[in-house]
């Protein structure tokens, strides 16, 4: 039964431009593509934050790394196939996790943070200059269309539909990751390292694996960025785009399968809704957005999740 | 490369070394006491900064100003500290998290008051010529900046040494609790040192403005960024650790940028990296940041 | 270590996917319903075509960073031909979505993509850094938007080029502005035609900075010039003293620049206080170095600098004196050639749309009739190149110069029609 309302759930995602026709506009798809795009990298770096229990504020390294390796590969390999390009990004996005893993895996809490957030700092820098090979600061631009045999993605339904279908299967590989041993493992090494240490697990590879695992999705969802603007910028790599990924985790309630979703929904809400809502001269979505996470760092440490559970408790006790 | 240009290049670098010692250290010091990671740091150097401006515009005085915002800034961190960071006592974690709030909070608030275009501040009266050195003419402000960082360091190590404050400072960064233990009032401790911090972040931005300007993305580039980068090299928590730092940082940095145009900012940070995996304490530092 | 999402959840066994599948319905759907958000709140309208109807143009400015006193001035341009004009175009009452691109491509293409998606606009005009117009030229053909680039000189967007790559023109795509070959080559030619032939490159380091010293030293070498060295900081670059320092320390005294807004005035600024006018270096440039917007700041620190560009504020036409001074009048401040060309882009709109009795409907004749104007605007006489539609304008070769009390550039010398190459 609940795995036809998931099946439901999930069609229902991936055909949204379709039955939301008549009464949405075609930005609504933009909106809710991007959306989703934030999901799958949000969901990415959960599994380091969340399930692990490492607090990276890096992680836009890995998203703007594959962003990059989808329009340089379709470039200079003159094709725009799918499995070429996504490939690319998913490799780019796990070589260089692993690059970076395997300085920081042993580090913890404030330390890991920062040393994530310097040695990502390196890799914005290197997007920022690199101007013969990432355009530097002036930007990728002229990415190709995505292309899957004659299929061309780049129609914005169609381009929608690509994305909806990466995060289902984003949201079923981490939903299997998390029920595995694997996963629990993880759960282990966060909650207890020491005795998961003396158990036997090899934690440093554990972390590691981790570290690659969602360096590796976070390659795709940068990937998909890049097709949705047929632009890639130094900033997808930057300390802003951690930081916001990082802001939806636990906005959303980190440990979870559905946080960093509807962490994804909340900030896109505050970041492209809220703003057409307020007067134009008034710019403070960001601020919002700071006094929201504020807010949920105070009270409400287990994000949207947490308070959705703790309200579904209290129901169910009635 | 003459002997002239390096000479030069070098007073480029040293005033920027003395600027980044201001703003760093403030961020060491609450790194040291409070361990917790001021994210919010460069945020605080942007609206000293942006006070600055202000003060100048409606008062004309470039040292009222830099009265003037340290002060502001100094009050903000004694609110923001009880109000917020006190909350969560003991999560060292949360406590960074919350500071990436606030951060985005005052960059927004800051651009929304003051305007998003790029501001400058002009030298005060009397610092603001230019005098015949080895190589030719220098701009006398960047030999104010230096010789201010020269004085502040000193004053600091002085506090630090020899007064009872600093005496609790030193031994509140190597045991906190143990000071509350002892008796002391922690809670006025360490919303004094977040206070001194952001005081220290709000003086290096006035004295930057007339350098570096005053515009969006200041509180990251260089606010942030720099100050990380300079605590992670030199050592967290040390007085000493913030002026090796800065002496290696600001030279590294000016040099880097006319040497190595295209790779200068890749290679900061790869010295970060490279210190944080040959020396986890920095070059100076007590905490060790990798097992 | 604080709890990091210690989940409590977690340790109940099974009970974690449960309710994450649940979540998972739950955050679908709410993702679905804050999508819908902006949905139910802009009705999926038809744009308007017919005389009488509003027309929507979408402005694409800068107003945060290096760039914001350009689109400052350009929405004041903006706004004074409205006002000058009823606010209406022909006989359309004008609706302006401005959006700022806070000199980001990202954000910028995000914005083009609004102004089509949910504005639904009839023309979109603006764009002031090249990257961003290379950016969005693909979305605007795609969605046959007619877009009037009122600053990006970027040469590529008026042209043919190899793969539309970085970009290319379209028949949808007009430029009220300049191409940087048309500010860069005519004054590499002219001064090394002069007997100045070595040159020390000081400039941005991005598309619009690296097409203007490209093309700079095309004009040189034409003579038999050459160019001695570089440097370039990165855009938005907040300190210009180490920079400066190493044109200091090398032989060649005559130094052609581009920098603009912000970075303009950090590079004054630098190149004052570090002593290069009395050691005999020449400031050159393009016209953006020494534009208005930079010399309210720098005042006569500029003094000297030989610049090229299609417009002065001193040029002696009627349709100038008059805009010159309807400017000053509506805001007690000099016009900049950033107004001009906005002001320009909004008059050539005028043009076409009074042709077509304001109909808009056609988005192919709209095209034609903007081929076709012509008029006298403050820099001159006003054309498209019909092929590049690129404007074909004369160039002044300037001095900048403090006279009764205002720093501004005077003409010294004109280079006429300077057409855009095209390839």
């Amino acid at each position: 039964m609940r795995a036809a309302l998931v099946a439901a759930a999930a069609a229902a995602v991936v055909t949204f431009p379709y039955w939301s026709r008549p009464w949405a506009s075609p930005f609504a798809t933009t909106l809710l593509r991007d959306a989703l795009i934030l999901a799958i990298f949000a969901l990415s770096l959960d599994l380091l934050v969340g399930r692990a229990g490492m607090p990276s504020l890096g992680h836009a390294a890995f998203f703007g790394a594959g962003a990059y390796a989808a329009g340089i590969a379709g470039q200079r390999f003159a094709t725009d196939q799918l499995p070429v390009t996504l490939g690319a990004a998913a490799l780019v996005g796990a070589a260089l996790a692993l690059l970076i893993g395997v300085l920081v895996v042993r580090s913890e809490g404030i330390f890991f943070l920062m040393l994530t957030l310097a040695l990502a700092q390196i890799v914005f820098a290197i997007a920022f200059q690199w101007t013969a090979v990432t355009g530097g600061s002036n930007g990728l631009s002229g990415v190709g269309r995505p292309m899957l045999a004659a299929v061309d993605f780049s129609a914005p339904d169609l381009m929608y539909v690509l994305v909806a279908v990466t995060f289902v299967l984003a949201v079923l590989v981490l939903w299997g990751l998390a029920r595995s041993p694997y996963g629990r493992a993880l759960t282990g090494v966060r909650e207890n390292e020491r005795r998961m240490r003396a158990l036997g697990y090899d934690t440093a590879r554990l972390r590691l694996s981790a570290f690659v695992i969602a360096g590796t999705i976070a390659g795709i969802a940068g990937a998909l960025s890049a097709y949705s603007t047929r632009f890639v910028s130094a900033q997808d790599a930057g300390l802003g785009n951690s930081v916001r990924a990082f802001v939806t985790v636990l906005v959303g309630g980190a440990g979870t399968l559905g946080g960093p979703i509807v962490g994804s929904a909340l900030v896109s809400l505050i970041e492209r809704v809220v703003p057409s809502l307020l007067p134009t001269d008034l710019r403070i979505a960001d601020a919002i957005l700071g006094i929201v996470f504020i807010g949920f760092v105070l009270f409400a440490r287990q994000g949207m999740v947490g308070l959705g559970h703790a309200a579904l408790v209290r129901v169910s006790r009635r | 490369m003459t002997a002239e240009l390096v000479f030069q290049q070098a007073l480029n670098g040293l005033s920027f070394g003395a600027l980044l010692f201001i703003l760093a250290s403030g961020l060491s010091l609450v790194f040291g006491m409070m361990d917790v990671v001021n994210l919010a740091h460069g945020a605080f150097y942007m609206l000293g900064a942006y006070v600055a401006l202000s003060v100048v515009q409606s008062t004309g005085s470039f040292w009222l100003a830099m009265l003037a915002a340290p002060l502001a800034l100094g009050v903000l961190g004694f609110v923001l500290e009880p109000l917020l960071l006190r909350r969560l006592r003991a999560r060292h974690l949360d406590q960074v998290l919350l500071t990436i709030g606030v951060s985005l909070v005052i960059v927004d608030v800051i651009g929304q008051v003051w305007g998003r275009e790029v501001r400058s501040l002009s030298a005060p009266a009397g610092l603001d010529g230019s005098v015949t050195l080895i190589g030719g003419v220098y701009p006398v402000y960047r030999l104010f900046v230096i010789a201010f960082g020269v004085a502040l360091a000193a004053a600091m190590a002085v506090v630090y040494r020899r007064t009872r404050i600093g005496m609790l400072i030193r031994a509140g960064v190597q045991d906190a609790e143990m000071l509350g233990a002892l008796g002391v009032d922690t809670n006025r401790l360490f919303a004094s040192t977040f206070a001194t911090g952001a005081a220290l972040a709000g003086l290096a931005g006035v004295i930057a403005a007339p350098v570096f300007g005053v515009q969006p993305g200041m509180d990251t580039d260089p606010g942030l960024l720099y100050s990380l980068v300079v605590v992670v090299v030199g050592g967290l928590g040390t007085l000493s650790g913030a002026v090796a730092g800065s002496l290696l940082v600001g030279p590294a940095d000016t040099f880097g940028k006319v040497l190595f145009q295209d790779v200068a900012l890749a290679v900061i940070f790869a010295i970060v990296a490279l210190v944080l995996l040959l020396k986890p304490t920095g070059l100076l530092g007590r905490i060790r940041i990798a097992r | 270590m604080g709890g990091f999402g210690k989940n409590e959840l977690a340790a109940k066994r099974g009970y974690t996917y449960r309710l994450t599948r649940r979540q998972f319905l739950v955050a679908t759907s709410a993702a679905a319903l804050a999508a819908c958000g902006p949905a139910a709140v802009t009705p999926g309208a038809s744009p308007s075509a017919s005389p009488g109807k509003e027309l929507k143009i979408g402005q694409l400015l800068p107003f945060t960073g290096v760039y914001a006193e350009l689109g400052n001035s350009m929405r004041r341009a903006t706004e004074l031909y409205l006002k000058l004009n009823d606010q209406k175009l022909a006989n359309r009452p004008v609706k302006l979505v401005y959006g700022d691109d806070e000199n980001k491509t990202p954000t910028g293409i995000q914005i083009t993509q609004k102004f089509i998606d949910q504005d639904q606009v009839d023309v979109m005009m603006g764009v002031v850094p090249t990257p961003l117009a290379y950016g969005i030229r693909n979305a605007v053909h795609a969605a046959k938007l007619i877009f009037i680039d009122t600053n990006a000189g970027g040469n590529a967007l008026t042209r043919d080029t190899t793969d539309c790559k970085p970009a290319c023109k379209s028949p949808y795509i007009f430029r009220a502005s300049f191409s940087s070959y048309q500010i860069s080559y005519p004054i590499g030619d002219y001064v090394s035609a002069k007997g100045t032939k070595e040159f020390y490159l000081a400039y941005a380091n991005y598309g619009f900075g690296t097409e203007s010293a490209a093309d700079f030293t095309t004009g040189l070498k034409k003579n038999g010039g050459n160019v001695t060295g570089n440097v370039a900081p990165p855009l938005a670059n907040p300190d210009f003293a180490p920079f400066v320092t190493q044109i200091k320390n090398q032989p060649t005294k005559n130094v052609y620049s581009f920098f603009s807004g912000a970075d303009a005035i950090g590079f004054i600024k630098s190149w004052n206080s570090l002593g290069l006018p009395a050691a005999g270096y020449r400031m050159y440039g393009a016209g953006f170095l020494t534009e208005q917007d930079v010399l309210k700041e720098v005042k006569d620190l500029a003094n000297g600098a030989i610049t090229s560009l299609f417009w002065a504020v001193e040029l002696d036409n009627a349709e100038n004196k008059k805009f010159v001074a309807d400017f000053q009048k509506a805001y007690l401040l000099l016009p900049d050639v950033f107004a001009v060309q906005q002001y320009d882009g909004m008059r050539a709109l005028d043009e076409a749309l009074k042709k077509l009795g304001g109909d808009t409907s056609d988005k192919d004749k709209l095209v034609k009739a903007l081929e076709d104007v012509s008029f006298k605007s403050p820099r001159g006489d006003f054309t498209f190149d019909k092929s590049t539609h690129n404007p074909i304008q004369d160039i002044y070769i300037r001095e900048v110069k403090t006279q009764n009390g205002q720093t501004v550039n005077t003409i010294t010398d004109k280079i006429a029609k300077v057409t855009d190459p095209g390839k």
